[in-house]
């Protein structure tokens, strides 16, 4: 998968790199958005992660423009600016996504696996975990054919962790993925706590449940 | 009490002194105006008198005889010419009795001393008070019911002025202060009036509030710009501790650097939260959509279902009808009572409830109803609870107290009453109540 990081701001592209590198995307980055037109002109791009904040072009313009250049990459609108048109305007324009700044670096890599998978087109998203099989697209949890039954949030909460795997999450991350704008305080991730012990209860009614590990003071972990 | 009663008793109290002073004289001044009238014309008759004597000589009065008098048939006027036996010096006019064929009655005399070929006569012409009297009464009543009528007049015509006078007063009241909402964004043009104090008035007012709008304006524009220049460094904070927590590093290190991040995210939800009201107040959003409130109710339920089901709270949820908000914003609405459920949930008492409920007058107005069984607020916290960065109830550091300020602001952008009423210790009742240009 290959990633052109738009972003003038250059400790926010680093670090946007980095993260993603680790997530083995290839990322290229561009300051400017005239830099960003020269790579779009060489290279294909799978994802384009625009800030509309660019010191030279207005990010929507670019977006414009690069969907004709590429036309099959997917875009990902990144911006701190205050207007709410843009939202709407950058999806109008063919944009696939949108973060307002400043956003988690683990919900952009979830927004991007969400995109790629809706593209993708293929029905089979089923990852093991454990004795278990998450099937991402039909939004199930599987324990030999038979389906565990979790709620919504618990579901949600299960495949961002297992989407985010061998990294410590906190509460905090997790209570953001799962309520976004409306968790307005510390208060939501007190019941990140009361999901995961439900999702722990569940699944051990079927198996060893040992991959969901917590992480005292700080948060859970699915280790595998 | 009323500027316009308080003008109006004032004319009617002193035109009724007015009265009062005039009936209380009016006695008076008739008979003094009847005595000098009286006088007038005693005056008159004896120049007739002395010219007829100038022309025709004594003799034509006494016709022999030493003395001449005449009367009316009933005696209210008589007529008496005697030689001058009491030796009277001169004359005078006055009242004293009289003795005329037996009856004795008061007069308004005129005595007059003549010399006519070397002999004093004395003339009396007299009239009788009562006939002088017998007018007065009737004029009295007159010129009482005229001066009535004429007060009545007047009182009324002050009335009708005053309230042309005073109209742009309250015109001034109701545009300028009335119905006002803050931060005062609608445009009223002065009123039109002639009265300078009304336009001294009127231009201050418009000019207190463009002040007042202006200050506004400038905390507005600072907070937006102030939340949206600390969103890109707190992305980049945010980022970096990310990374940071994915690498190879101790537990005590992750903790700390949760430590961070959660300090951090205290951080950037008040600022969202600064720059949601400021947006809000801005008039950002756009106010467009149709919202079934039962729909959106039953969103934010689902929403919040976890943790209802987690706190054990019995939610009972009466909404029937189906009323539609128009011209609204859905998202702001749905947050509203989002944030109002979500506090209904969070302060509430282990094993309590929450009842949703509607009212509607009919073409009037709508309300949700949400009711709790928690903590409930103290009644001196009940005027502070929408100011930003105030926490009521348990200092327990969950919030930040922005939650109620995003709610009012988002009331007050949808011209929403909130009412608010709460027992310490067993609940709180909110009602929003939603005007009828909503409906």
């Amino acid at each position: 998968m290959k990633v052109l990081i738009v972003e003038d701001e250059r400790s926010m592209a680093l670090e946007m790199e980095a993260f993603l590198k680790r997530a083995f995307y290839l990322c290229d980055l561009a300051y400017s958005a005239k830099a960003a037109r020269d790579m779009m002109d060489n290279h294909p791009y799978n994802f384009i992660l625009l800030d509309l904040g660019l010191p030279d072009q207005d990010g929507l313009l670019v977006l414009k423009e690069a969907k004709v250049k590429c036309p099959d990459a997917s875009y990902i609108i990144l911006t701190a600016r205050g207007d709410l048109d843009d939202r709407i305007k950058g999806l109008d324009l063919g944009a696939d996504d949108y973060l307002a700044k400043p956003f988690s670096l683990l919900e952009l890599q979830s927004r991007m696996q969400a995109i790629a998978r809706r593209k993708s087109g293929l029905n089979d998203n089923v990852v093991a975990l454990g004795d278990f099989f998450v099937d991402l697209t039909r939004r199930i949890v599987l324990f030999e054919k038979t389906e565990v039954d979790l709620s919504r949030k618990e579901f949600d909460l299960l495949s961002y962790m297992l989407l985010h795997k061998n990294r410590p999450l906190t509460r905090l991350q997790l209570s953001e993925h799962i309520w976004g704008n409306f968790s307005d305080d510390d208060y939501d991730s007190n019941y990140i706590d009361v999901h995961v012990k439900n999702i722990r209860k569940k699944l051990s009614v079927f198996a060893e449940v040992d991959w969901l590990q917590t992480i005292r003071g700080t948060g859970y972990k699915i280790k595998c | 009490m009323k500027l316009l009663s308080k003008l109006t008793l004032y004319n009617t109290l002193s035109k009724m002194a007015i009265v009062l002073l005039f009936i209380w004289l009016l006695p008076a001044l008739v008979k003094d105006v009847a005595f000098q009238y009286t006088n007038y014309n005693l005056h008159e008759q004896e120049k007739k008198v002395l010219h007829t004597i100038d022309k025709n000589g004594i003799d034509y009065y006494f016709d022999g005889d030493s003395s001449y008098g005449s009367y009316t048939m009933l005696k209210e006027e008589y007529i008496s010419l005697d030689a001058n036996l009491a030796g009277m010096a001169h004359d005078t006019i006055e009242t004293a009795r009289r003795i005329i064929d037996k009856d004795t009655l008061q007069y308004r005399i005129l005595t007059h001393v003549l010399r006519y070929k070397n002999k004093s006569y004395v003339l009396e012409i007299g009239k009788t008070l009562a006939s002088i009297d017998q007018y007065n009464q009737p004029l009295q009543r007159v010129a009482l019911y005229v001066l009535i009528a004429l007060i009545a007049l007047t009182l009324l015509i002050d009335l009708v002025f005053t309230r042309v006078l005073l109209r742009p007063l309250g015109l001034i009241i109701k545009t300028k202060l009335l119905n006002r909402k803050f931060p005062f964004r609608d445009e009223h043009p002065p009123v039109k009036t002639s009265t300078s104090d009304f336009k001294y008035l009127d231009n201050s007012l418009i000019d207190l509030m463009d002040k007042v709008k202006t200050a506004f304006e400038k905390e507005r524009a600072f907070t937006s710009n102030a939340s949206h220049e600390l969103l890109t460094p707190l992305g980049i904070l945010q980022n970096k501790m990310e990374n940071l927590m994915g690498a190879e590093i101790s537990e005590e290190a992750q903790e700390k650097i949760g430590g961070m991040m959660q300090t951090l995210n205290r951080l950037k939800k008040i600022v969202r939260s600064l720059l949601l009201i400021a947006r809000i107040d801005n008039d950002q959003f756009v106010k467009k959509d149709r919202l079934l409130v039962k729909a959106c109710v039953k969103d934010v339920l689902t929403e919040l279902e976890d943790r209802i089901d987690a706190s054990g709270i019995r939610v009972t949820q009466k909404i029937n009808s189906s009323m539609i908000l128009q011209g609204v914003n859905k998202d702001l609405l749905f947050q509203l009572i989002y944030n109002l459920v979500n506090n209904a949930i969070r302060y509430n008492k282990p094993n309590g409830s929450i009842d949703i409920r509607e009212e509607l007058e009919t073409g009037k107005r709508y309300m949700l109803i949400i009711e709790d069984t928690g903590v409930g607020i103290d009644p001196k916290d009940l005027s502070h609870i929408f100011e930003r960065f105030k926490k009521s109830g348990p200092a327990e550091g969950e919030g930040y107290g922005i939650g109620l300020s995003i709610v009012q602001s988002i009331a007050q952008y949808h011209a929403i009453d909130i009412r608010i009423a709460s027992t310490p210790g067993s609940g709180t009742i909110i009602s929003l109540v939603f005007p009828e240009s909503l409906l």
